[in-house]
């Protein structure tokens, strides 16, 4: 009949739609994993030092997943096109294993995000930057890692302390154990520097007269690539699932409909 | 002028600086007040040059602090305070010139870092809403493909495929889509 006919017509033609958005998302996935992954901003040592960095173990999931659709979406155009059941069967297997990952992941990422508020880095900071008596490797390393990340955010971004250079004030820290007060309110760092890497007015830095030292805090500087990372991979993953699951369900409609 | 807001009533300014009892290192034990930040009249010119800081920073200077041969040292408050400070201008050792006591001054105390609650994790509307849709629609995907498996053996027998051809007599055109019923077709 012209009606089924056309009626099988439109379907095959929906999913293979649906499968070739599917497969360049996936491809779309997996490169903005790569970016995350790659840590273009160096705040990857913040997140290891608080030892929750399951924000990076979601971007990583996401590579895989992306890659994983891409294929999957090759099959299913192919299935289609064939009305291939034992294809599409193995189609629908694989993609409700590769929808439970991404959905593993995008959870991952958005329940971990919540975790990075700024009382946290401040508390890191505190405690690690500069630490000079570390307890073992591990913490050794940790510490450096904090210390190198803080001394080149506040160099590029022009700020110190977490909400602003009072954070030193404050607070008793690791920083403060190896450098007295009188001499180092906050680390020089936070003070303008010149071209050399020298304080314009160290005078003037040290007593916090505006334009010799960085007054805002350093934390837009961190929340702001963290939050694209995190959201950037929750959310995109799931636009996809949403989409994923109409195309999965047209898919399992049309395989119950075809015969051998 | 540096001392403790108790040494205000008995305070003396005709003691000059670099005296013992006014140096900073015997400050605040055997000294109750010491002077510091000793300069000649040229240091403050009026107008004041451009790009110059009018402030004084007492404590700025951390090398001389137990160094008993400079008592006007400008070294660091080791105690919290509270202190009150004033100027003093001498001509010779007799005062010429005074400001007002200033108000007690207290220093800051810094807390320690582990007093920071850092278990502040809320979670946030967006991340719950993102589970539970997601959960929801996989449940649906899950029951669809048990259903989908379960009715498969009844499919064949019983139901009518909707893209199946109801009559063996009618045969439009040699189809050799696999979509339509065998039996159909082979007619």
């Amino acid at each position: 009949m012209a009606k089924s006919d056309d009626g099988v017509h439109i379907l095959q033609g929906l999913l293979v739609f649906g499968n070739v958005i599917i497969g360049m998302c996936g491809i779309a996935l997996t490169a903005e994993c790569i970016f995350f992954v790659s840590d273009p901003h160096g705040l990857y040592p913040l997140l290891e030092a608080t030892e929750n960095d399951d924000i990076y173990a979601a971007a990583w999931i996401g590579i895989f997943v992306g890659f994983a659709l891409f294929a999957l979406s090759i099959l299913g155009i192919i299935g289609v096109i064939k009305s291939s059941r034992t294809l599409l069967l193995v189609y629908i297997i694989l993609m409700l294993i590769t929808y439970a990952f991404e959905m593993a992941s995008c959870i991952t990422a958005a329940t971990h995000r919540d975790f990075l508020t700024p009382n946290l880095f401040l508390k890191q900071m505190l405690e690690r930057y500069q630490k000079s008596e570390t307890d073992n490797n591990n913490d050794k390393w940790m510490s450096e890692g904090v210390t190198k990340t803080w001394d080149k955010l506040m160099l590029q971004n022009q700020c110190c302390g977490v909400q602003g250079p009072s954070d030193w004030q404050e607070y008793t820290s690791a920083f403060r154990v190896t450098h007295n007060d009188a001499d180092f309110p906050w680390p020089r760092n936070c003070c303008v520097l010149d071209a050399r890497g020298s304080p314009v007015n160290l005078d003037g830095c040290k007593l916090g007269v505006p334009g010799y030292y960085n007054s805002n805090g350093c934390y837009d500087a961190i929340s702001g690539p963290l939050n694209t990372h995190a959201w950037g991979v929750a959310w995109f993953g799931f636009a996809i699932l949403c989409w994923t699951f109409c195309v999965l369900l047209g898919t399992m409609f049309y395989w119950s409909r075809i015969g051998y | 002028l540096v001392l403790l807001p108790a040494a205000v009533p008995t305070f003396n300014n005709s003691l000059g600086p670099g005296t013992p009892e006014r140096s900073f290192q015997g400050f605040p034990d055997t000294a109750p007040a010491y002077l510091t930040l000793n300069t000649t009249l040229l240091n403050y010119p009026c107008p004041k040059p451009p790009g110059d800081i009018t402030v004084l920073r007492v404590g700025s200077e951390t090398s001389c602090a137990t160094d008993d041969t400079r008592p006007t040292c400008n070294g660091p408050l080791r105690a919290p305070g509270p202190y009150r400070v004033k100027f003093l201008a001498l001509q010779g050792s007799v005062p010429v010139a005074e400001t007002a006591w200033s108000k007690p001054i207290d220093l800051r105390t810094a807390q320690s870092p582990s007093s920071i609650g850092a278990a502040g994790s809320q979670h946030g509307a967006g991340m719950i809403a993102l589970t539970t849709i997601l959960a929801i629609l996989f449940a649906i995907l899950l029951a669809a493909a048990v259903a989908m498996l379960l009715l498969e053996g009844d499919a064949c027998g019983g139901g009518s495929s909707a893209f199946s051809k109801p009559e063996a007599v009618t045969v439009q055109r040699y189809n050799t889509h696999h979509v339509y019923d065998q039996p159909a077709a082979r007619l």
